[in-house]
């Protein structure tokens, strides 16, 4: 299940109930690689679609052995101008499986970030093997310029490698770059390039040597939404009445070029290419079990909205009270109930859920901060977390409610920078004696009885001072 | 009512008689208690759990922070998003009554882990003490008549419209907990005064603080049990009883009420409390003669009494004078000037005419609000004159006083509605109870009426007639009550709601959007300025400063922002520039038909911002076409169509189609083409405006810089 | 990981959701039906004709049933507890 191994000093830590973080620093201390000089890509096929406001580049690499030794694994390099843009990295061999990816360093190169990637089956010398690795960046494409009018296209820059960063040789690349724009301002070129529509080749290239850059920018039109959560607050509370209810709290900002002077609305609705680069709505999916849904924010309920139901999921179209201009914010809660059954296992008193970390708020969405937290119900006892990618765990909390008295252990923890591809399933199993079921019921028992208790005892009570007056009056 | 009271007993033949009446009491109680909370459910029910209107949004924002500051922090609270730059006191200048109440139930709820929203606790909290009401209804009506007359009251008051105008879901202001306090404190008074306890007494002080805690009104019910007293002692009922109860609540209500810091000393001082403590004052002087009279013998009593009476008049008025011309007894307040005199606050206070609730009560809104109570009354007064007593005095001294008032101002409709409903019921009551008997000739009665009973033909017949009539005159009245709490006290009035052509309901959530914009993209120290009305929504809901607020103090500052309105362009400029005016809101309906927008307000504005001094400048007249009408066509007066509010409300209106056959620029709302079509603003951006152009913002642009 | 999945079964509420308004009528019903007995012969019976035994059972019963009831009806106005 797990893409990424935990390092067996913190398996100890993981599932303890003390604070508990899983530093990346703390990582890379440990965690010292060398470049093995027997590795070189005998080939890299490279795209980078920066279509969306995330670039997503893909690769292609045929590994070559040309050294005497089988290897095991191989480095992978992102520039120190990209590095703290990464969000995700992943690896797949050629059968489409997932690798397991470690982020390391290497000493002489404090300032590149680097991941080793264990291959499944070792390569022998001389032979070749074929890896896709998969790479999201986020906020890597500038706004240029950075404010625009109402009626304005949004015009984005993006600055990248023209070549593979690698440590090891690349004997011939290529790069696709895919803009889905025909309307380019300027972009790096450097020969063999050709420009079809929507896209722009470059290469090959032949044998570029380790850890070389050369400058590639691209300023083109780019007006699919660029919409960053600010941060996303995911609450799963369990229920063992069948129910489990998901809550996100939402804050949205429009994060491409800002607004320049007034809004018109008289030209937003006269026209319905007026500001290209608004957001008016956007679509969010949600499990296909889901039901209750709300949508609504500190002011009340947010009436705009349309839910459609299809065959594997729900789908919302969640217009926010007001289009969203560059530099606009918007905040919202929206919330949804599904059946116990879809995501949550047991075997007697031992139960499994298996749900999502994150879940779709939008296409291309970008998340600077989210925080999930699970609520169990009262009375689980041992939980533990297996995450599917590292994440910060926060301190384990308790949360009251309806009918509680000593609380619902609530287990959350928090992740910066998460993008669609860590829509992935966290497991967590926990003990819950069923019997402890009935604490609720018993408790609106036990209050009522305690009230009319109080009533048998208060009919009983005479509280007048003349004693003989009381009784002449029986 | 009587349909339950007559089926009940067959259904349940093995219990006994009282274990019966018993169970029936209980029964429409709480059910009358059940409905009264669900009947003012509607709004919550076709729209959302949701505050109401203005003042319940301050209410609501004051709670909150009450929730989550502590009390201490909240009496000492300066607000500074109100009347920017002047800011405002906020523990001094509100009763709290009512945000401690809610504070109490939200931190109880919150002990108890039931995790409810302070907003639903607001939203909820007029239907649970309308419940209440109910039930103290039926207690004080039961002190005054018997249990029967009790049921049927509380069964009125459960749905009377004019009191749900006030009380239903979201509804969150004082008069909703008011009603209930003012009901306990009378009933209470009238226990006092039946039993003559000092217990009673002091609970009625009690419930009288509280009263003064939640509600400005309270000043009625000062006056009130004072004239109780008076009437008493005039018609020679005045007892120990009536003096233990009245020195009693007097001393130890006053004390109390002058704990809340925006009372303060006014007790002692203003002369809306004056009449309590003359009676007060009178009451130990009358206790003193009569003390007197059974000690001395009848001469020497005389001349006692004359001397005494003529020194104390002369000291007493003396000392009014005195202290009315150093000012320790503050004059009459306007408000109470309109009470007397319903044209006084319309030539003097402008401010407090444009308020649409301080309007005199037209004939047919009586009939609205209380149908079938307005026949019963008179009835209901007769018989209470028939059996006259102590607590029956009472009720005929409130239900008059109350329709006087109510009379005056549409608001205090309020305070007729509970005495309407107990008189009715009372009516109802022994009207019932009086045919009924009549009904069933099983019932043996004595001998002296069976006498009587044989003198009229078809008695029985007469009776079933009048029972039949009552009845369907109290089904009606319950129809009623419904069709208006549907109709008219049910709409949040922040969120509007109309039928489209082909009966779908279009929802217009424009207000929301417009402060939810304010809030989210607007710097977090921005001022914003518009007409007072909107004042508490844009803090509360928008969180930003605001220039003034519904809580009219500064009639000045008012005015400002009223001139700054009916100014052309550059002579606002400099007023926004003066106040630091960052944005500037207007609503507008003229797009969608809502016809209580800025511009038809905008006649107050001119009046308000021209009744001061630096606004002399702004004539009313100025604003009317040559005939005198009030235009926004092309016929319409230049000032009106050249100024601030003018062009904020129509700026590129006049390219929109609005309506099918009309021109562009067709306002709805005034039914006219719009005059002024083409112009530019210079000193302002539109910032946002909403979907159906109900709330447009502007954003006042800086100074340019200098040598441009 | 996924063994032991496989190796579990789906949970499901001990009592079918679909049912709870049933229940919660069924159950605050009798329920407020002895609340209303007892109240009843709390008001009516006096000092003497009191029988703290029959009390004690009809609050009982009242509590137990009102209790499940209003369980009940939290679960179906969707406050799962």
């Amino acid at each position: 299940m797990s893409k990424i191994k935990m390092l067996p000093a913190m398996d100890k830590l993981r599932f303890s109930f003390i604070f508990l973080l899983f530093i990346v620093i703390k990582c890379e201390s440990v965690n010292v690689d060398t470049v093995s000089s027997d590795i070189r890509f005998k080939n890299v096929d490279r795209t980078i679609d920066i279509s969306s406001q995330l670039v997503k580049i893909t690769s292609k690499l045929t590994l070559e052995n040309t050294g005497g030794t089988p290897v095991k694994n191989f480095l992978l390099a992102v520039e120190q101008f990209a590095k703290n843009n990464v969000a995700f990295v992943g690896a797949k061999d050629s059968s489409g499986k997932d690798l397991r990816l470690v982020e390391t360093t290497v000493k002489g190169h404090d300032q590149v970030r680097f991941w080793r990637v264990d291959l499944k089956d070792a390569v022998n010398a001389g032979s070749t093997a074929i890896v896709t690795v998969e790479t999201v960046l986020t906020k890597a494409l500038q706004p240029y310029p950075t404010a625009i009018t109402q009626q304005e296209d949004q015009l984005v820059k993006y600055n990248g490698n023209l070549y593979t960063y690698s440590p090891y040789l690349v004997a011939s690349q290529k790069t696709n770059v895919i803009i889905n724009t025909k309307s380019v301002e300027s972009f790096s070129k450097v020969k063999p390039f050709t420009q079809q529509d929507g896209a722009i080749q470059y290469g090959p290239y032949p044998n570029t040597k380790p850890f070389s850059e050369k400058e590639l920018v691209i300023h083109y039109r780019n007006n699919s939404p660029f919409l960053t959560v600010t941060r996303v607050e995911r609450l799963i509370e369990v229920s063992h009445w069948g129910n489990i209810a998901v809550e996100e709290v939402i804050e949205i900002e429009h994060s491409g070029a800002r607004l320049k002077g007034p809004f018109s609305r008289y030209d937003y609705q006269q026209d319905h290419h007026s500001g290209p680069a608004s957001v008016r709505s956007y679509k969010t999916l949600l499990p296909a079990s889901a039901s209750d849904v709300y949508y609504r924010d500190t002011n009340g309920n947010i009436s705009t909205s349309n839910m459609k139901v299809k065959k594997d999921s729900v789908e919302l179209d969640l217009r926010p009270r007001y289009p969203l201009f560059g530099g606009w914010r918007t905040h919202y809660t929206l919330g949804y109930n599904v059946p116990s059954y879809e995501y949550l296992y047991h075997t007697g008193n031992d139960y499994l859920l298996k749900m999502r970390i994150i879940d779709h708020i939008y296409d291309d969405m970008q998340v600077d901060e989210l925080v999930t937290k699970i609520i169990l119900p009262e009375g689980s006892t041992s939980v533990k977390a297996n995450l599917p990618y590292a994440v910060t765990r926060l301190p384990d909390s308790l949360h009251f409610t309806y009918l509680d008295t000593k609380g619902r252990p609530v287990i959350s923890f928090t992740k910066k920078n998460v993008v669609e591809n860590h829509i992935q399933d966290f497991q967590l199993r926990y003990t819950f004696p069923r019997l402890l079921m009935l604490q609720e019921p018993l408790l609106v028992v036990g209050f009522l009885y305690a009230l009319f208790l109080c009533v048998i005892i208060y009919v009983r009570l005479d509280f007048s001072i003349h004693k003989a007056e009381h009784h002449h009056k029986d | 009512m009587t349909v339950e009271v007559q089926a009940k007993p067959s259904r349940l033949p093995h219990l006994s008689s009282d274990k019966q009446l018993t169970f029936i009491k209980l029964a429409v109680l709480s059910m009358a208690a059940i409905l009264s909370f669900g009947t003012r459910l509607f709004s919550v029910l076709r729209f959302e759990s949701v505050i109401h209107e203005f003042d319940p949004y301050f209410n609501y924002r004051t709670t909150r922070y009450l929730t989550e500051e502590g009390f201490y922090n909240f009496h000492n609270w300066f607000d500074d998003r109100a009347w920017y730059p002047l800011g405002r006191i906020i523990g001094g200048t509100i009763y709290p009554g009512l945000m401690v109440t809610s504070a109490t139930l939200y931190n109880i709820m919150q002990f108890l882990n039931i995790t409810i929203d302070i907003r639903n606790v607001c939203v909820f909290l007029a239907p649970f003490f309308s419940s209440l009401t109910t039930i103290v209804t039926y207690l004080l009506t039961k002190e005054l008549k018997d249990e029967g007359a009790g049921l049927v009251a509380a069964a009125m008051i459960a749905i009377v419209p004019g009191y749900i105008s006030r009380s239903v879901a979201g509804s969150y202001d004082n008069e909703g907990i008011a009603i209930f306090c003012m009901l306990l404190t009378y009933y209470f008074w009238i226990k006092a005064v039946n039993t003559g306890t000092i217990l009673w007494a002091t609970m009625t002080a009690l419930a009288y603080f509280y009263m003064v805690s939640s509600w400005g009104g309270y000043v009625f019910l000062i006056n009130l049990i004072p004239l109780h007293v008076l009437a008493l002692m005039l018609l020679g009922r005045f007892s120990a009883r009536v003096y233990v109860a009245y020195s009693t609540l007097y001393c130890v209500g006053t004390i109390l009420s002058m704990q809340i810091s925006f009372v303060g000393f006014q007790p002692v001082q203003s002369s809306e409390h004056m009449l309590a403590l003359g009676v007060f004052g009178l009451c130990q002087l009358y206790a003193f003669t009569q003390y007197l009279r059974e000690r001395l013998s009848p001469a020497n009593f005389e001349l006692l009494f004359k001397a005494l009476l003529t020194t104390l008049l002369a000291t007493l008025g003396t000392a009014v004078v005195a202290l009315t011309l150093t000012g320790k007894i503050s004059p009459w307040t306007g408000r109470f000037y309109s009470l007397l005199d319903p044209s006084y606050a319309k030539n003097h206070i402008p401010i407090i005419a444009s308020v649409s609730e301080h309007q005199p009560t037209s004939w047919s809104s009586f009939y609205f609000d209380l149908q079938v109570l307005v026949f019963l009354f008179p009835a209901g007064l007769y018989f209470c004159f028939s059996k006259l007593t102590d607590a029956n005095i009472f009720i005929i001294l409130y239900g008059v006083l109350s329709i006087y008032f109510a009379g005056v101002m549409v608001r205090l409709m309020l305070v007729l509605a509970p005495v309407m409903c107990i008189v009715s019921g009372v009516a109802a009551s022994s009207l019932l109870s009086l045919h009924v008997k009549d009904i069933e000739p099983k019932v043996e009665k004595h001998e002296k009426k069976k006498k009587h009973e044989n003198n009229l033909v078809f008695r029985s017949e007469v009776g079933a007639l009048f029972v039949c009539v009552l009845g369907c005159l109290l089904i009606s009245y319950v129809f009623h009550c419904t069709w208006v709490t549907s109709e008219a006290y049910s709409s949040p009035s922040i969120v509007l709601s109309a039928r489209a052509h082909d009966g779908a309901r279009i929802i217009f959530d424009d207000f929301r959007e417009a402060y939810t914009w304010l809030k989210m993209n607007t710097p977090e120290d921005s001022k914003v300025m518009s007409w007072w009305d909107y004042g508490y929504q844009i803090t509360a809901m928008a969180n930003r400063t605001v220039i003034v607020d519904n809580n009219t103090w500064n009639n000045t500052h008012i005015s400002r922002v009223g001139q700054a309105m009916a100014s052309t362009e550059d002579k606002a400029y400099e007023i926004m520039q003066e106040l630091d005016v960052d944005y500037v809101l207007v609503i507008f309906g003229g797009l969608v038909g809502y016809s209580s927008d800025d511009i038809n307000k905008f006649l107050w504005m001119v009046r308000i911002g021209g009744s001061t001094e630096r606004g002399a400048h702004i004539r009313e007249a100025d604003y009317y076409t040559p005939s005198g009408e009030f235009r926004v066509d092309s016929d319409g007066s230049n000032t009106l169509l050249n100024c601030l509010m003018y062009k904020m409300s129509y700026y590129k209106f006049g390219l929109v189609y609005t309506e099918g056959g009309r021109p562009p620029g067709f306002d709805r709302v005034r039914g006219a083409e719009i005059g002024n079509k083409d112009f530019n603003l210079d000193v302002l951006e539109e910032a946002y405006t909403t979907e159906h152009w109900l709330v447009r913002i502007y954003k006042v642009k800086p100074l340019p810089n200098r040598g441009v | 990981m996924s063994l032991e999945i496989e190796s579990m079964i789906r949970y499901t509420s001990p009592i079918n959701p679909a049912v709870f308004p049933h229940l919660t009528i069924l159950l605050l019903g009798i329920g407020i039906f002895f609340t209303a007995w007892f109240f009843v012969y709390e008001v009516t019976s006096t000092k003497l004709s009191r029988d703290l035994f029959k009390e004690l059972t009809l609050s009982l019963v009242a509590a137990l049933f009102s209790g499940f009831g209003i369980l009940f009806l939290l679960l179906w106005v969707g406050i799962y507890v």
